[in-house]
């Protein structure tokens, strides 16, 4: 199936960011009709080398070569030019336009749209790939495994010959990852080139022709999935050491109700009934879009409940939220890093100072002092790189500042934390001590954790919520198995009660 | 062939190369202005060294700088303490007018009162109406959305044209002219020695002080700063934003009243239209020049005071008109916020093999 010079290679190459080494003599082939996976713990240099490769940064040393022949790939648009599209983890679509209309965009050369004729051509794109879409769709109403359809077939439709996925099913509910998995083959098989960058590494050995595992800017190794390649042996090659992949949770007694909701409805919920007590972990597991944002935002007082009541340590949210300071023992770690929980242009002193700022406040007084001595331990403790408190929030990759956001969610002792999605984009050592963190706290605090990752809530929770269509459809014990294996179709809407049970969706 | 490469820098600019930049917009700013007045047949050199002398050519010059640093310097500070949260605070010209208005009420109401207490006083109601003011604009923006950058701009001209209503009615002077009674003299803050510098010069070092303490060790200043770097941040750590935005507001305009009641108190001792030169408007230049530090401003305000004054130089020896101050003015920002460019990206020249 390989052609004689394969599509891209990369030769060499190199980038740094002042004294850190990004990417040092990376040399990779990406060859067609076949998928290579790229794993790597955070900060490893994945994100460096897709950006190299997308054109958004440019290699200090070294030379990518294109079907054989060097080519510089100086800007978004060359890439583009020579049939390298990214499919990026946010997708980059036009919500209020089409579906077709988003496929289109930007690719007409004349000045006259012909739409019929566009139509077509994309419609048969589509069929070609098994891609099921109606194309007069608005974007705003597909899910998300649909917009990711959307964009592959923008990127079919620009003729790319190598399209990368970064971390493609965080997004996505087991059936429409295997859906994914599907298009992906169909892409390889016509003769197509496919990089798939992830951390779930059952997914990688099942999917990829090819693995390349990066460590500190480095390839460290490379090799082909086996019979004998274990999830657990990749962890280790990746990491360097062995990796449980699993936590131990241990039933602890519940205490006092930290978090009651009743009939809360509006903004998109409806009727969500929920109660969490001390020592107890309760996710809540669903595909993105289905009311999770709104329920997290209204327990955390960024939005006012419009309809029924939300009780947090036994006071009225109106009365919880009117005082509200650091000590009242509500911590939120939210999805979203860079936009909610930090200030990217502020130094990581700045940011811990966040929701710390009230315990380190003296009248109008402010002591850094006694703030910075606090961090410094922290973030050693939490091994967050670079160790340098002075350094802009910006400047940390991803899983730092997530393991930033967690030492000062933590250092609050918090007596309710609402974790969102708290181990996306993290490697799966870091994603590791995450878990850990959280059944520790859990001895402490009632847990809502709202994740779209199964893995997750089946190694942490005590129970288990499903939430479709800002309805909670389904409450479960952990310990009840057939209920647990309902849960890919109860994610996916379908009622479970006449639906047979799919028993390979879980293993 | 040699390809010009344009990278985004992956550090901050160290000091030494923003030096560098600011320097070279001005004067690229400069040359490019010099070249307007070729276009009148005045020798760009001849132009130059006559606005050097005017600003900064002799020590009445330098004084005169001075004078008119201060006023600007208040402004600039209290613009820029808005500007910290991202509110566009555009108004400091009519909060200026609104401060002498205030210090005037007193002056005019309270004349005979000793200097200890009067001055006092009349430095309170100009920060009060300046204030106030400027909380309009926030409570607008607040309660009803409104954009803080129009309601700022527009309530300029209701602030000087109030100005002008009172000195050309209730406070006309005697003498007709439209002007207030001239203070008595416990109504004027007095000149530092022999010097024609006022001693407003020391309550700006003071308030600058103040300033840069309030935004280094308080958590108010710091709750500012975060609010300014990210509102979605502010909200999720549970900071009273809506207050934040009121008191930046109140803060900005108790400073460019407090300018305004040094204007009339210590430069021109009467309320008269003619204190309305547009030291508000430059103000907001001086802020983002200087990138919002206190310091920065006070440099940049002596800066283009003393552009200012050589502008009226020019104006007397070389017969330019006036609008070419603020000709000069704008180059200078334009060139200063593209020179940014050059810190956050670095160009290579590279040859092609």
């Amino acid at each position: 199936m390989a052609n004689a010079a394969p599509f891209i290679r990369l030769d060499q190459l190199s980038k740094s960011f002042g004294r850190v080494r990004a990417n040092h003599n990376i040399s990779l082939e990406i060859r067609r009709g076949q998928i290579l996976a790229l794993l790597g713990e955070n900060g490893a240099g994945k994100s460096t080398l897709m950006s190299l490769l997308a054109g958004q940064l440019q290699p200090d040393s070294g030379h990518i070569c294109l079907n054989g022949e060097e080519v510089v790939l100086s800007s978004t648009e060359k890439a583009i030019h020579c049939g390298i599209g990214m499919v990026y983890q946010h997708f980059k679509l036009v919500e209020n336009m089409s579906v077709l209309e988003n496929i289109i965009l930007g690719q007409s050369k004349s000045f006259w749209l012909r739409r019929g004729k566009l139509a077509a051509q994309v419609a048969e794109l589509a069929l070609n790939y098994g891609i099921d879409l109606d194309l007069d769709a608005p974007i705003r109403s597909l899910s998300m495994g649909e917009k990711q359809q959307v964009e592959i077939l923008k990127l079919l439709f620009r003729k790319s010959e190598l399209l990368i996925f970064d971390e493609p099913t965080a997004v996505l509910t087991p059936t429409e990852a295997d859906q994914l998995f599907a298009t992906m083959r169909e892409m390889a098989a016509k003769d197509k080139a496919i990089v798939f960058i992830s951390h779930k590494l059952e997914e990688v050995l099942a999917i990829a022709d090819e693995i390349a595992i990066l460590k500190q800017g480095e390839i460290i190794d490379q090799l082909k999935p086996s019979a004998n390649l274990s999830p657990a042996e990749l962890a280790r090659r990746m990491v360097g050491r062995p990796v449980l992949l699993q936590v131990q949770r241990r039933e602890l007694e519940t205490r006092q109700t930290v978090l009651k909701v009743q009939g809360l409805s509006g903004d998109g919920l409806e009727d969500v009934e929920l109660e969490l007590r001390q020592g107890e972990l309760l996710s809540l597991v669903g595909v993105a879009g289905n009311g999770q944002k709104a329920l997290v935002e209204t327990i955390c007082g960024l939005r006012e409940p419009k309809t029924g009541t939300v009780r947090i340590l036994g006071r009225d949210w109106q009365d919880f939220f009117a005082t509200r300071h650091s000590e009242t023992g509500l911590s939120y770690i939210p999805e979203d890093r860079q936009g909610l929980a930090t200030c990217r242009g502020l130094d990581l002193l700045d940011n811990f100072l966040l929701t710390t700022r009230h315990g380190f406040s003296r009248g109008p007084w402010l002591s850094k002092q006694a703030a910075g001595e606090k961090l410094e331990k922290l973030m050693q403790d939490f091994n967050i790189r670079p160790p340098d408190m002075s350094l802009a929030a910006w400047q940390l990759s991803g899983g730092n500042l997530q393991k930033l956001v967690l030492a000062r969610e933590f250092y609050r002792k918090p007596k309710l934390i609402v974790a969102e999605q708290p181990t996306q984009g993290l490697d799966i050592a870091a994603a590791e001590e995450v878990w850990r963190l959280l059944l520790k706290a859990r001895e402490e605090a009632g847990i809502l954790l709202v994740t779209g990752d199964l893995t997750e809530a089946l190694a942490l929770s005590d129970r288990i919520g499903v939430m479709f269509k800002g309805r909670l459809t389904a409450l479960m014990q952990r310990s009840d198995q057939a209920a647990i294996n309902r849960i890919p179709q109860l994610m996916a809407g379908l009622s479970t009660e006449d639906e047979p049970i799919h028993e390979e969706v879980m293993q | 062939m040699a390809l010009l490469r344009i990278t985004k820098r992956q550090e901050p600019s160290p000091l030494w190369r923003s030096a560098l930049v600011f320097t070279g917009a001005v004067a690229t700013a400069l040359v490019l202005s010099m070249l307007l007045l070729t276009v009148r047949g005045i020798s760009p050199l001849e132009g130059l060294s006559v606005l050097m002398t005017g600003a900064f050519g002799s020590s009445w010059a330098l004084q005169d700088c001075l004078l008119k640093a201060i006023p600007l310097f208040l402004c600039s500070l209290g613009v820029a303490i808005a500007f910290r949260l991202q509110i566009w605070n555009i108004g400091a010209e009519g909060q200026f007018a609104l401060g002498a208005v205030g210090a005037t009420w007193m002056a005019l109401s309270f004349g005979g009162a000793p200097k200890f207490v009067l001055l006092p006083l009349m430095i309170l109601a100009a920060c009060i109406a300046g204030g106030l003011w400027a909380m309009i604009p926030a409570l607008f923006r607040q309660w009803l959305g409104a954009n803080e950058i129009i309601v700022t701009l527009m309530l300029n001209y209701i602030g000087i044209l109030f100005l002008d209503f009172l000195v050309y009615g209730v406070w006309r002077d005697s003498s007709g002219f439209p002007m207030t009674a001239a203070f008595s003299e416990n109504a004027i803050v007095g000149k530092i020695g022999a010097s024609s510098v006022h001693w407003g010069l020391a309550h700006c070092a003071v308030l600058g002080l103040l300033c840069r303490l309030f935004f280094r060790y308080t958590r108010l200043g710091y709750e500012i700063k975060a609010g300014g770097d990210n509102v979605q941040a502010a909200r999720y750590s549970g900071m009273p934003y809506s207050f934040l935005v009121i008191l930046v507001m109140v803060l900005s305009g108790a400073l460019a009243g407090w300018a305004g009641f040094l204007e009339v108190s210590a430069t021109v001792h009467r309320l008269q239209p003619s204190i309305m030169v547009g030291y508000g408007f430059t103000a907001i230049v001086v802020a983002w020049l200087a990138r919002l530090n206190p310091a920065g401003i006070a440099l940049t305000s002596f800066l283009l005071a003393g552009l200012r004054a050589g502008v009226e130089n020019l104006q007397l020896d070389l017969q330019i008109p006036a609008a070419f101050g603020s000709i000069l003015e704008g180059l200078i920002l334009l060139t200063v916020l593209a020179g940014g460019f050059f810190l956050s990206y670095r160009i290579l020249f590279k040859r092609r093999v």
